[in-house]
């Protein structure tokens, strides 16, 4: 295999390069997938029917707990990154476990969230807006469940064989994906919550 | 006994009962004929594994013919049915079924497949590519999309068709209107299609943005290749939309959600804007490969180069962005406004300026150009007054007030069919005939594809242009019968006619790939056309590494400029080559997401557990794999080259 | 250790903490709804740019041009079919 070592590792093969756009082109793809959810959640925001609005059900604090744990786990995915490039593997590995944590601290707070709105009479077959409230926000959670299996497996992977212009590129990506779905649920926290409470 | 009530057909009638026959004897018959001429192991090795995009595009081609069929066949007993005042031919339940079916078998099924496999055999040759960006996602998308039809084709014997049209409206398609499974395959058949196809839409772009043979620039690419990228990029953003919209209809349909539903707050309404939001894209999705294959075409049969090539491709960018602001044209009647339907209308016409500048770029190629005859040239020329015409009734359909006017009624009907059937059927014909050679290595019969596109272009006249007259006096499309006093018996029985004479056409299109497969002479080299673009450049048969050395490009057409302008493609230093490993997983999971397919359509959850399971098997295997594929050292690649030039 | 706290990431992450606070003013402070919108709106899109930018790397590679165009096409077309969909389902009654 012909490799460029003027570059990161995870650039260094044609087939790495080729992997890192076309995952950037399927970001470009679940920007969409996140935009029409969005705009299905705008249009039956309103269309309780007899069930409860959002401000009836939103609660601040978790979704305030969710909103840190994300943010911190986006932050430490990208210090593994960095770690990355600087060879050193104790602490990108370090940096990794802490962020599926962090990850597993959201998802953790999410299912209490879920469980929380399906005590208070919002559950997914109540009304239109519970139906798009619960699919957005669980969209986004089916996502953050399989980057932490994914990661798990690119972390096993890294522990095994070390730092290689595959592992490296895996878990370049998978910082791609995490970083976005810490974009996504900006925009949750922004225009489902935050507005929801206004 | 009660599990297995769910599998019988809600409606059935002899005709079904005779195809459960006919499905279960064919499929007997290619079982013992692959067990009697030992033929498991080739299938398995040479097709089922394969990764190779020209085995791949062949595959697409023939599950796109066998779609072009069954849809065919629907569409002809729909006419049929129509031919007569009053007839009893299908009852109405049938009639509702077949139309869906015609449908999405005809624009999912068979018009994406037919694009999906000229690009994936021609893009990467055109860009002197050895294969697209990912090999293995590639087979993944086609076996997708294949288990997705042959699911949504096991309807019609398991279980019941769909029928509430191929925009499937709720609340109709909703549990109370609708409450046989039929349905359910709708929403899942082509929720696993659609995946492979946004998988083949990021794939595509990849390759071509990066892959191009060294002095490639984009602005140096053929037509046919920016046609593709811009395909691909409306796929890539256009198909999220609808795989949301399926799922929120599957939830609704299977666990009681509320999205489309007319009680607890849910807009059935939401249902129709989703799906065009996909919908109006995805028109382009269709017509743009086709405006590749048609410049292609013409600027080969004119002798000339493309005229207005920097026109072309900014009209192409533009409908890119165009195609996603104007999908509320389809629903003007919802009762939305004044407002609305004034911004709607007006972009709509925007879009049709951009077509009109690639009609005239055409027009201006033929100009002065030495035409020649063939019948890829003939569809060509075909095409361009029967597309203007159905282009031009859009415009009128576009008009939000006159819409009222024609808004489901027959007019609308024969408008897209005059669009889809000259800007997508015959461009696939054309491209299918101009690019056959390269990949089979004999040609199609000119004399008999001339009669075949007589019967076609003239069927598709006659068939379509009465629906214009009996529209605008009233006749409602999807209706599956009217009485005589309303008039429309003469008009419906002249689309019968063209109906009938489409379906000849295609018969010798049949006819004539036996013939040329028994007759044709197979010593026509590699560039039977005298060609302008690099996929002509390789050997026929193509080798499986395409190019033995990647070749150094100038131009749009530097195969023409290496014939006749001097250019050197090829220095003839070969090196070796890497190629990707075949691999049975792209086949094994989407046989997976068959099962997962099924069993969620009759909601046998013990089923949808265990394909899960395995799906994510398969996807762990994907994640540990290490795979560096293989090479194809220098010696071998001599050898191959000497027998392909030494075949000549 | 320092090594592996990059300034440039670090700062990123302490204006994406300062960027939440502010967008969580619209709920503390009671403020009307078009004031509120666009805090929450020039706070999620910064946010996001902050993201795309400093830990995505948007900008290192050879195919920055492709990835944001890629991205910025994305966004557009999101925007365009929810503000569309807003237009021809609820405002376009109004």
């Amino acid at each position: 295999m012909k490799l460029d070592h003027s570059q990161p590792l995870e650039y260094s093969s044609e087939q790495g390069r080729l992997n890192i756009l076309g995952f950037w082109i399927f970001i470009g793809a679940e920007i969409m997938l996140f935009g029409t959810l969005f705009a299905s959640y705008f249009t039956l925001e309103g269309r309780h029917g007899s069930g409860p609005s959002g401000a009836e059900i939103f609660e601040l604090s978790p979704v305030l707990i969710e909103t840190i744990l994300l943010l911190t786990s986006s932050f430490t995915v990208g210090l593994a990154v960095h770690a990355m490039r600087l060879k050193n593997k104790k602490a990108m590995m370090t940096f990794f476990i802490i962020t599926l944590v962090l990850g597993a601290g959201f998802l953790s707070m999410e299912i209490y969230e879920f469980n929380h709105y399906i005590h208070e009479g919002a559950g997914i077959t109540v009304s239109a807006f519970t139906s798009a409230l619960l699919t957005t926000i669980g969209t986004h959670g089916l996502h953050v469940t399989l980057g932490l299996f994914w990661g798990l497996f690119i972390l096993i992977q890294v522990a095994k064989r070390g730092f290689t212009p595959e592992t490296a590129n895996k878990s370049f990506i998978f910082s791609l994906y995490w970083h976005f779905l810490d974009v996504v649920w900006i925009f949750i926290f922004s225009f489902i919550y935050l507005k929801g409470m206004m | 006994m009660e599990f297995f009530e769910r599998f019988a057909i809600p409606h059935p009638s002899p005709i079904i009962y005779a195809s459960m026959v006919a499905i279960g004897i064919t499929l007997l018959a290619i079982v013992a004929g692959l067990t009697f001429f030992k033929k498991w192991g080739y299938l398995w090795r040479e097709w089922l594994t394969t990764v190779d995009h020209k085995r791949i595009g062949i595959m697409y081609l023939i599950s796109a013919l066998l779609m072009l069929f069954r849809g065919g066949v629907d569409a002809l007993m729909m006419r049929a049915q129509l031919a007569t005042p009053d007839a009893q031919l299908l009852d109405s339940q049938h009639y509702n079924e077949i139309f869906t079916t015609h449908g999405v078998v005809m624009i999912i099924f068979m018009a994406m497949a037919f694009i999906i496999a000229l690009m994936n055999f021609v893009v990467p040759l055109q860009i002197g590519a050895r294969d697209v960006a990912f090999p293995r996602l590639n087979a993944l998308s086609f076996w997708l999309y294949f288990m997705g039809a042959m699911l949504f084709n096991l309807s019609f014997v398991i279980g019941g068709s769909p029928s509430s049209g191929w925009t499937s409206y709720f609340p109709l398609a909703g549990n109370e209107f609708s409450p046989s499974v039929g349905t359910n395959y709708y929403m899942i058949a082509i929720q696993i299609a659609g995946i492979g196809t946004l998988i083949t839409g990021i794939n595509f772009i990849v390759t071509i943005l990066k892959m191009r043979a060294p002095g490639m620039k984009l602005m140096k690419m053929p037509m046919f290749t920016w046609s593709a990228l811009i395909t691909n990029l409306i796929i890539t953003f256009a198909f999220p939309v609808l795989t949301v919209a399926l799922a929120m209809g599957t939830m609704d349909r299977l666990f009681g959600t509320q999205f489309f539903t007319t009680g607890n707050g849910g807009m059935d309404m939401l249902w129709a804007n989703l799906f065009w939001v996909w919908g109006h894209p995805e028109v382009y999705i269709l017509v743009l490969p086709a405006f590749g294959v048609y410049s292609e075409i013409i600027s080969t049969f004119a002798r000339r180069n493309l005229y207005g090539y920097k026109s072309m491709v900014a009209s192409m960018v533009i409908i890119s962005v165009l195609s996603f602001v104007v999908w509320v044209h389809h629903f003007f009647t919802m009762g939305q406004g004044a407002m609305v339907n004034s911004i709607f209308s007006i972009t709509t016409m925007a879009i049709a300026v951009p077509t009109g500048i690639k009609i005239f770029n055409w027009l201006f190629t033929l100009y002065k150009g030495s035409i020649r005859f063939t019948v890829p040239m003939m569809y060509s020329l075909g095409f361009l007054p029967i597309f203007t015409i159905g282009g031009v009734t859009g415009v009128m359909l576009g008009m939000s007030a006159a819409d009222y006017q024609y808004h489901n009624t027959m007019f609308l009907v024969a408008h897209f069919h005059l669009v889809i059937i000259p800007g997508v059927v015959f461009a696939m014909l054309a491209g299918l005939t101009y690019w056959w050679p390269k990949m089979f290595g004999f040609m199609l019969n000119e004399r008999i594809g001339k009669w075949a596109f007589w019967f076609i272009s003239i069927g598709t006249c006659v068939a379509f242009f009465p629906m214009f007259i009996s529209g605008l006096d009233g006749q409602a499309r999807r209706m599956y019968t009217y009485s005589e006093s309303t008039g429309f018996g003469f008009w419906n029985m002249l689309s019968f006619a063209g109906a009938v004479m489409l379906a000849i056409g295609f018969i010798i299109i049949v006819y004539n790939i036996y013939y040329s497969t028994r007759y044709a002479s197979r010593d026509i080299g590699s560039d039977p056309w005298d060609a302008r673009s690099l996929e002509w450049a390789t050997s026929t048969p193509v080798p499986e590494y395409n190019f033995a050395e990647v070749p150094q490009v100038n131009s749009s057409e530097a195969f023409w400029d290496s014939k006749y302008n001097g250019h050197k493609l090829f220095s003839g230093k070969l090196k070796e080559i890497h190629m990707p490993n075949n691999s049975g997983v792209p086949f094994i999971m989407s046989s997976l997401f068959f099962v997962l397919g099924f069993s969620f359509i009759f909601s046998i959850w013990i089923g949808v557990a265990i394909a899960l399971l395995g799906i994510v098997a398969c996807l762990v295997h994907r994640s540990f794999e290490q795979d560096h594929g293989y090479h194809i050292p220098v010696e071998e690649i001599e050898k191959t080259e000497s027998e392909l030039r030494g075949g000549k | 250790m320092k090594e592996l706290f990059p300034l440039k990431q670090v700062m990123g992450f302490v204006f994406s903490l300062v960027l939440t606070a502010v967008a969580l003013l619209v709920y503390f402070v009671d403020m009307s709804f078009a004031l509120g919108m666009t805090i929450l709106l020039v706070t999620a899109f910064v946010q996001a740019m902050l993201q795309l930018m400093v830990f995505m790397h948007a900008r290192e590679s050879e195919d920055s041009g492709l990835i944001l165009s890629n991205v910025y096409y994305g966004v557009f077309i999101a925007v365009v079919t929810v503000f569309g969909s807003l237009l021809a389902l609820i405002w376009g009654y109004m």
